[in-house]
């Protein structure tokens, strides 16, 4: 128990004490006292997380109204719709870490618009068929899926609250997603092309999807700050390790190749040896250039400004999404 | 519902302020069931607060009523002033754990001692004086 | 007349069954049109709260398509999958304001959606949803009357949903209000098609399906007038069918638009399986 006020310790004798909170496995909240680079770490990596969010719904409706089936329309719509609500739940949560920084949504949403606010690399690309839906929704799903899980207990509280909601909804998404891929994979010639097709389309971006294996490759990395703070357990290269070995397998056993002839597990390494993704290419996509980037930044502009009015005559000065 | 008044005293009070204002979500599962916390969200005013409630937190599941709060209404402790939670853990005169020497007691006169499980169990069906010693059928 | 508690029943008189699977369509296609305008907006709503509740109408709105088209399946129609994709505009019976473009531009490039437009065609649609299905509550065909039960509890959310919005908007006043008074305008010149009945009005009436035409649009009158007063703004009569009649099927090229991108997969093999 604490005899001394805390006010009153010294900024090291306040962080050992947090970070013996965090060894404990306590959970750190909103108006709990934590160190800048905590505070800013979280900041960028859960804004990172709610934008790609939102970001990544635009992908997926396109496919809302063409979907082939009543069922498969109100699947995909009812997906898209849990996306943009784990955006809002992550939002909510980065909104209360910068307010005591005089931050809101719309600092948020501008930061989106300049380019300074990053989102994941796989919803800068284009999804030009019908398979690329089932793709989305099985393996960058399947992909988001093990770097949330990771977090689940990640040190701060109201992330780990969010995730926890959001993984529970994951699980529909994983199984809506294998209901498009069953269907095309047992499908006619012509739809399992689409889905190969498909395939070699993505497998890149899902290699990028989990970032570089150190800061080496593309000049930083946040991972090691993270795993200090509890925010995540596993590295990035262990996470893409885990995705190989849940989705390998199932892609192999329907049938389908990847466009890596190297791809193997090496049973004495104990790991998957594969052919590394052009990292250069990543940085490029992160920065904005990837080739959906823009347009889809686009949507999220002209909607933001079609919507002024309305923001304006329900509350006032400031915009937000 | 919403009327002209409202919407000038909204008008006025909002010079400064954020345009969007945190409201905590609270509901109720079932009518057996107190309400809980859930989420917060965004909105510009208590109505549309309420509108987007449910869809937002609560879609897969019952919900039989809803609150919103908005969250400058709501007053919490300071981090430090959490330390006013603290107690001692010296407090058996108050928990049935502090009083587990009476069933030996009881036993020295062949009778049941009127425990948690014993007496929760009194909303049900009872009959006879013997119920007690007998044992726990008393549901 | 008895009530028809079968499709079996249903089917033995032609005239019942052509009056009846007329209906349905209206009911069917209508919902089917406004849940794809609808899903047009996703991720482009003016917040993210907004975006994701009204996700949830309209998935609402979808599903009690759905369920009308299934009970045109149950008279022998062909599918709801094949009723949704594969009828061409001529076909539908949908009213013509429900396919009516949110805005310009295509909901993937530059969509310069019309949220006041959006707002006012949902409240008046839902209302009049809401009445026509307490008349149909009392249909002879029993399915039918046992759909509208289920559908009418759904739309308690959605016309409450609405009117929050069309209440909140038009009493700000400036330019929400004047964008509000032109969408008002907008769905008022197509709203008798909306209320229309069509051909087989008569029909409608004669075999209970629904109640008398005339009777309805009385009952919507009242209560539209409530909604007018409570906003403020001054009753604007009788409203008119100027792009044509969608229950006879007549289109605009907005339906066009909307059903190719709907079948767009679908059509590529409608044997297979999805």
């Amino acid at each position: 128990m604490n005899t001394v006020d805390f006010s009153k310790l010294s900024k090291e004798e306040k962080l050992q004490q947090f970070m013996e909170r965090i060894e404990n496995g306590e959970k750190i909240e909103a108006d709990d006292w934590m160190p800048d680079e905590y505070r800013n770490v979280l900041i960028k990596l859960i804004s990172m997380h709610g934008i790609s969010e939102i970001m990544g719904a635009l992908p997926e409706k396109e496919w809302v109204p063409k979907a082939p089936s009543l069922r498969k329309k109100l699947g995909i719509m009812a997906k898209v719709q849990d996306e943009m609500g784990h955006g809002q739940l992550l939002l909510r949560v980065v909104e209360d870490l910068l307010e005591p920084l005089g931050k809101n949504r719309d600092d948020i949403m501008e930061d989106l618009l300049n380019g300074d606010l990053k989102f994941h690399n796989v919803f800068h690309m284009e999804a030009p068929t019908w398979a690329d839906a089932g793709i989305i929704a099985w393996l960058v799903d399947g992909a988001a899926i093990m770097t949330q899980t990771n977090m689940l207990q990640a040190s701060y509280g109201p992330y780990s609250r969010a995730l926890h909601r959001i993984c529970a909804e994951e699980v529909f998404h994983a199984q809506h997603g294998e209901s498009i891929i069953m269907a095309l994979a047992e499908g006619s010639e012509q739809q399992r092309e689409m889905l190969q097709e498909a395939i070699y389309r993505w497998w890149p971006s899902l290699l990028m999807f989990f970032g570089p294996e150190s800061a080496e490759t593309t000049g930083s990395s946040k991972q090691d700050i993270t795993i200090k703070y509890k925010i995540r357990t596993k590295t990035n290269e262990q996470l893409r390790q885990d995705f190989f070995t849940k989705y390998v397998p199932r892609v192999l056993a329907l049938g389908f190749k990847l466009p890596d002839d190297t791809m193997h597990f090496d049973e004495e390494k104990g790991k998957w040896v594969y052919q590394q993704p052009d990292w250069s290419e990543f940085k490029k996509i992160i920065a904005g250039k990837g080739p959906k980037s823009q347009s889809r930044l686009q949507l999220r502009r002209m909607a933001f400004e079609n919507s002024r009015w309305v923001r304006e005559a329900l509350g006032a000065k400031r915009e937000a999404i | 519902m919403y009327t002209k008044s409202k919407y000038v005293e909204r008008m006025s009070c909002l010079q400064n302020e954020e345009f969007y204002h945190v409201f905590e979500v609270f509901s109720k599962r079932n009518h057996k069931s107190d309400f809980q916390h859930q989420f917060s969200l965004l909105a510009p005013n208590h109505e549309m607060a309420l509108v987007m409630a449910q869809e937002n937190f609560m879609r897969r599941e019952p919900v039989v009523d809803i609150w919103v709060v908005k969250r400058s209404d709501i007053t919490k402790l300071k981090p430090e002033d959490k330390k006013a939670l603290e107690r001692l853990d010296n407090k058996e005169y108050r928990l049935t754990k502090g009083y587990g020497y009476l069933k030996k007691k009881w036993r020295k006169y062949e009778q049941q001692v009127l425990d948690e499980k014993e007496i929760m169990s009194w909303g049900g069906d009872q009959r006879g004086p013997n119920r007690n010693a007998a044992g726990s059928d008393s549901k | 007349m008895d009530q028809i508690a079968t499709p079996q029943e249903a089917i033995q008189n032609k005239q019942y069954k052509m009056a009846l699977i007329e209906l349905l369509y209206q009911l069917a296609d209508d919902d089917f049109i406004l849940a794809f305008r609808g899903s047009e907006w996703l991720g482009l709503a003016p917040h993210i709260e907004e975006d994701i509740a009204y996700a949830s109408i309209n998935q609402a709105t979808m599903g009690h398509a759905v369920m009308y088209y299934e009970l045109l399946e149950s008279l022998g129609e062909g599918s709801a999958d094949e009723l949704a994709h594969e009828r061409k505009a001529s076909e539908r019976k949908n009213a013509i304001l429900l396919e009516l473009m949110n805005g310009t531009g295509s909901y993937l490039e530059n969509p310069s959606y019309d949220w006041a437009f959006t707002v006012v065609r949902h409240y008046f649609y839902d209302i009049y949803k809401k009445l026509k299905l307490e008349s149909l509550k009392q249909s002879s065909y029993l399915p039918l009357a046992q759909a509208a039960t289920k559908i009418k509890m759904e739309q308690y959310y959605h016309v409450m949903h609405w009117k929050v919005w069309f209440n909140q908007l038009v009493l700000s006043g400036g330019e929400a209000k004047t964008r509000m008074q032109a969408a008002i305008q907008k769905v008022w010149d197509e709203f008798a098609d909306v209320l229309s009945y069509g051909t087989y009005a008569a029909d409608f009436s004669k075999y209970q399906l629904i109640e008398e035409e005339n009777l309805f649009k009385q009952k919507w009158e009242v209560e539209m007038q409530q909604v007018f007063q409570k906003a403020g703004i001054d009753y604007p009569g009788p409203p008119s069918a100027r792009k044509g009649n969608g229950r006879t099927g007549m289109h605009t090229e907005d339906l066009n638009q909307a059903l190719s991108i709907l079948s767009e997969v679908y059509s590529l093999d409608p044997q297979a399986t999805w």
